[in-house]
């Protein structure tokens, strides 16, 4: 060990260069890849959604002045429903995906140390056969729960509701949720919503800063929201086929209806599901290119500086390496001793780099809204390093380890 | 000496092509990441009105009514006032100028009916075009006693006027504003702040600012049944939000700009404000202490985010990106020089200093750093498009403005000198009579 480490203090510039590249390179790579698994999770999270392509759904339709009256809502609702090859028709405060409105609160089981979760919250009727969601437990609502008056939104009203078997497993870790009961906020007149239901997904329609498992903590009440002025309109048609001629009937409908009292200037927006769901992520999925490509580039840079600074270094030692070959080294031996000083070059650096990765997460999380690096990616961010080096130093150790040893006496 | 030195420069260069190209590319990725990243950056955090701005400050305060049990800390600042404290603060007259103002989209319309065109714009009360600073093309903004007689007037911008009238200059024409018919007093010249600064609370994921088409006194305005776009935060019995509604008595829907030239009256406005809404508290009005706020319009835009921290965390990574070039190149450089040591000892051994053997090297260095730099510049421009072509908000801000250039230019020369200043430095350090024994 002692004839690597004494040359690399003795020449300190190369050696020290690559462990500031390492260094920034593994600080960079670990935030980056970090962000990047952020901005994935909404992409590649099931979404629960069934047949995508043939659920429609329509929204930016906002009264001028007063909100719609609940009745007038439900009023365009069947006439929607009476479209030929619609099986199902749903009017909601706000929709997967959509998110110009969003509902959004801390929810809790009862009890002194009750479990909380960040959901989302879906007021509106007939939500799991026109979203096409897969019942796992319990059942959807009856007719007479989704017929409720609300005298608000709704959100704060007590009655069922449906959750997630991710929202469930997280309030109700025991076990079953049926039948439970989830407080909607932490006040004491807060709503109480008894389980009825459990689906198997549903993402909210709040990015950003998730894990796998709370983007899918989704809430859904029956009943059309009163007081509410961004109603969202969606229809399930039968087959991908009829799509195109429903689109024109819900259109033609919902402008015959209640375009005269919409506001001005704003058109409502008409759109596939699946359409909309590309809309909704494709700012998380250019972030995911933008960050794999950085990534990328900085891995890329890192390993031919390595392998420019190592060569170098080498090339230096020719006649050293020789006099250790004409001494009795073995060309393994040599290959050997050049691998394990990068280790112990780019381990240093690794270390050092772990340190500022964290260090620089810190301040980010202090300055932006951004959440802590879990641990896993130190351990993850220097594995890759390490191996970035060792591929690195591959081609300079071969050559190293190819010296002959009758370089020892020449020109000495 | 200095072409001598640019010479060497040039035929070393050519002494190992793939070399240098590499090096020459890494700067230039380096260079061209950090350039897209700071000009969408420099789009985003100047001035949102130059030279106006900076004076402009936004009054705050816990204007609510009623307890909200949502609500009960007043979580965020929150600039929405009553017409009538909008008002009251106005017509004070504490600071050079002030205005009150709501964002409005609605259609105008020529007299005759037959055409007409949606637009945004803002309704005021007080002196709108002169504390925003915009440029009046004709006629003039509207007076005191205009305003105070409800008089139905309007400014207009160039854009409205010639789609309505086919000419720039509509002074004295008529156009329908809901059910009125308003007469034009002044033309503008099109104006948007660079970026959202009204009404950013309930304004999330708006950056570049609203083109306004026109300006009209507030209660004119409303008299025609043209209220604000949204009816902001009305009492308890209204409903939460309401649009495009003339209605809006029981809501807080105005914010109030003040102009305001030195620490001194700003902290004199401070106090006045506070005073202000203390005295509502007091008498019983405000439900809650009131914690009245003067903020600059660039302190409001970071409080509301009006720039995605997208921008900010691109430009760090870019930044340290950069860094991660540059340590690179200066290492490759470093093997570059140091293998030549023994042309150096020559030199050394022929007379040159240590100081012109480093000189040489920086010229050499600089060289390449220039020549990073106009690789960075294609770089840099296909980066700005691929931003642009992103659904992202701030992708109007990706575009190549000519200062880009100077900022290029400097960055790489300043790279190209950074990442030679430790090679050069160890490459002249050591003495000739050693090298020239090595060589």
């Amino acid at each position: 060990m002692r004839h690597i480490v004494k040359p690399l203090l003795r020449h300190r510039m190369m050696p020290l260069l690559v462990v500031l590249q390492v260094a920034l390179a593994c600080a960079i790579a670990c935030n980056a890849l970090f962000l990047l698994q952020q901005k994935l999770v909404p992409i590649v999270s099931p979404d629960g959604v069934g047949h995508p392509d043939r659920l429609l759904v329509a929204w930016n339709i906002a009264p001028r002045g007063q909100p719609w009256p609940t009745s007038r809502l439900g009023q365009v609702a069947s006439e929607l429903r009476a479209i030929p090859g619609v099986t199902s028709t749903s009017v909601a405060g706000s929709w997967p995906m959509e998110t110009v409105a969003q509902m959004n609160g801390s929810v809790m089981g009862e009890g002194e140390h009750a479990a909380r979760a960040d959901a989302a919250v879906y007021i509106g009727n007939h939500m799991v056969d026109t979203l096409g969601l897969k019942l796992v437990a319990g059942r959807d609502f009856s007719a007479a729960e989704e017929g409720v008056a609300y005298t608000g939104i709704g959100i704060d009203a007590s009655g069922p509701a449906i959750i997630t078997r991710a929202l469930a497993n997280r309030l109700f870790p025991g076990g079953d949720a049926l039948g439970h009961v989830v407080r909607i906020g932490d006040q004491a007149d807060a709503g109480r919503r008894t389980v009825v239901g459990v689906v198997e997904h549903l993402m909210r329609n709040k990015f950003g800063q998730d894990d796998r498992e709370n983007i899918d903590y989704s809430m859904l009440f029956p009943g059309i929201p009163s007081n509410w002025p961004m109603p969202v309109f969606a229809v399930r048609a039968r087959s991908a086929a009829e799509v195109d001629g429903v689109l024109g009937a819900v259109k033609a409908a919902i402008k015959r209806d209640l375009g005269p009292d919409m506001i001005q200037g704003i058109d409502p927006a008409y759109e596939t599901y699946g359409r909309l769901r590309d809309r909704a992520l494709a700012q998380s999925r250019a972030a995911v290119w933008l960050l794999s490509g950085v990534s990328l580039v900085v891995l890329v840079v890192t390993l031919v500086g390595i392998m420019g600074l190592t060569g170098y270094w080498v090339q230096q030692r020719t006649r050293q390496i020789g006099v250790r070959r004409a001494l009795g080294a073995r060309r393994r031996n040599i290959l050997r001793e050049v691998q394990l000083e990068n280790l112990l070059v780019v381990g240093s650096g690794v270390l050092l780099g772990l340190a500022s990765a964290y260090a620089v997460n810190l301040w980010l999380m202090r300055h932006y809204e951004l959440a802590r690096l879990p641990w896993q990616y130190l351990p993850l961010g220097a594995a890759l390093m390490l191996l970035l080096g060792q591929l690195a130093v591959l081609s300079p150790a071969l050559r190293a380890s190819r010296v002959p040893p009758v370089v020892a006496t020449r020109s000495v | 000496m200095f072409d001598y030195y640019l010479r060497l420069a040039l035929c070393r260069c050519r002494q190992n092509v793939p070399m240098m190209l590499l090096l020459v590319l890494t700067m230039a990725i380096g260079i061209a990441s950090c350039m897209t990243a700071m000009t969408i950056f420099r789009a985003l955090s100047g001035a949102p009105l130059p030279g106006v701005s900076p004076y402009l400050h936004v009054a705050t305060m816990d204007a609510r009514e009623a307890v909200d049990k949502d609500n009960p800390d007043y979580k965020r600042p929150d600039s929405l006032l009553k017409l009538a404290d909008a008002k009251a603060l106005v017509d004070a007259h504490r600071a050079v100028q002030q205005v009150a103002v709501a964002q409005s989209l609605t259609r105008l319309g020529n007299p005759d009916g037959d055409t007409s065109s949606q637009a945004y714009g803002l309704m005021a009360y007080g002196p709108a075009l002169q504390t925003f600073g915009v440029p009046l093309r004709y006629g003039r903004p509207w007076t005191e006693a205009e305003q105070s007689s409800n008089a139905p007037v309007v400014v207009i911008d160039t854009h409205v006027a010639q789609k309505l009238f086919g000419t720039d200059d509509a002074v004295g024409r008529s156009v329908t504003l809901g059910q009125r018919s308003f007469r034009v007093i002044g033309v503008i010249a099109p104006w948007a702040p660079r970026m959202q600064i009204f009404n950013l609370g309930q304004n999330a994921g708006g950056v570049t600012g609203q083109d306004e088409n026109f300006f009209v006194p507030a209660q004119a305005s409303l008299d025609a049944g043209v209220g604000p776009f949204t009816s902001g935060e009305c009492g308890k019995d209204a409903p939460v939000v309401s649009f495009q509604s003339a209605t809006v008595a029981q809501c807080r829907w105005m914010e109030t700009w003040v102009r305001l030239g030195t620490r001194a009256q700003v902290d004199a406005y401070d106090r006045f404000l506070a005073g202000y809404a203390n005295a509502q508290h007091d008498a019983g009005r405000f439900a809650y202490p009131p914690q009245a706020t003067l903020y600059g319009t660039q302190a409001w835009m970071t409080l509301n985010h009006v720039v995605p921290d997208d921008v900010h965390l691109n430009l760090i990574l870019a930044g340290g990106f950069l860094l991660l070039c540059l340590v690179n190149v200066a290492g490759l450089l470093a093997a570059r020089f140091l293998r030549r040591q023994g042309d150096v000892a020559i030199r050394r051994a022929l007379g040159a200093s240590k100081r012109d053997v480093f000189m040489q090297h920086l010229v050499e260095t600089g060289l390449l750093g220039l020549a990073g730099g106009v690789l960075a510049l294609p770089l840099t421009w296909l980066g700005l498009w691929i931003v642009h072509m992103q659904p992202v908000s701030y992708a109007d801000a990706a575009r190549f403005s000519p200062d880009t250039f100077v900022v290029l230019f400097a960055l790489s020369v300043a790279v190209g000198l950074l990442v030679g200043i430790l090679p050069a430095w160890r490459v002249c350090r050591q003495p000739p009579a050693l090298q020239i024994k090595i060589a």
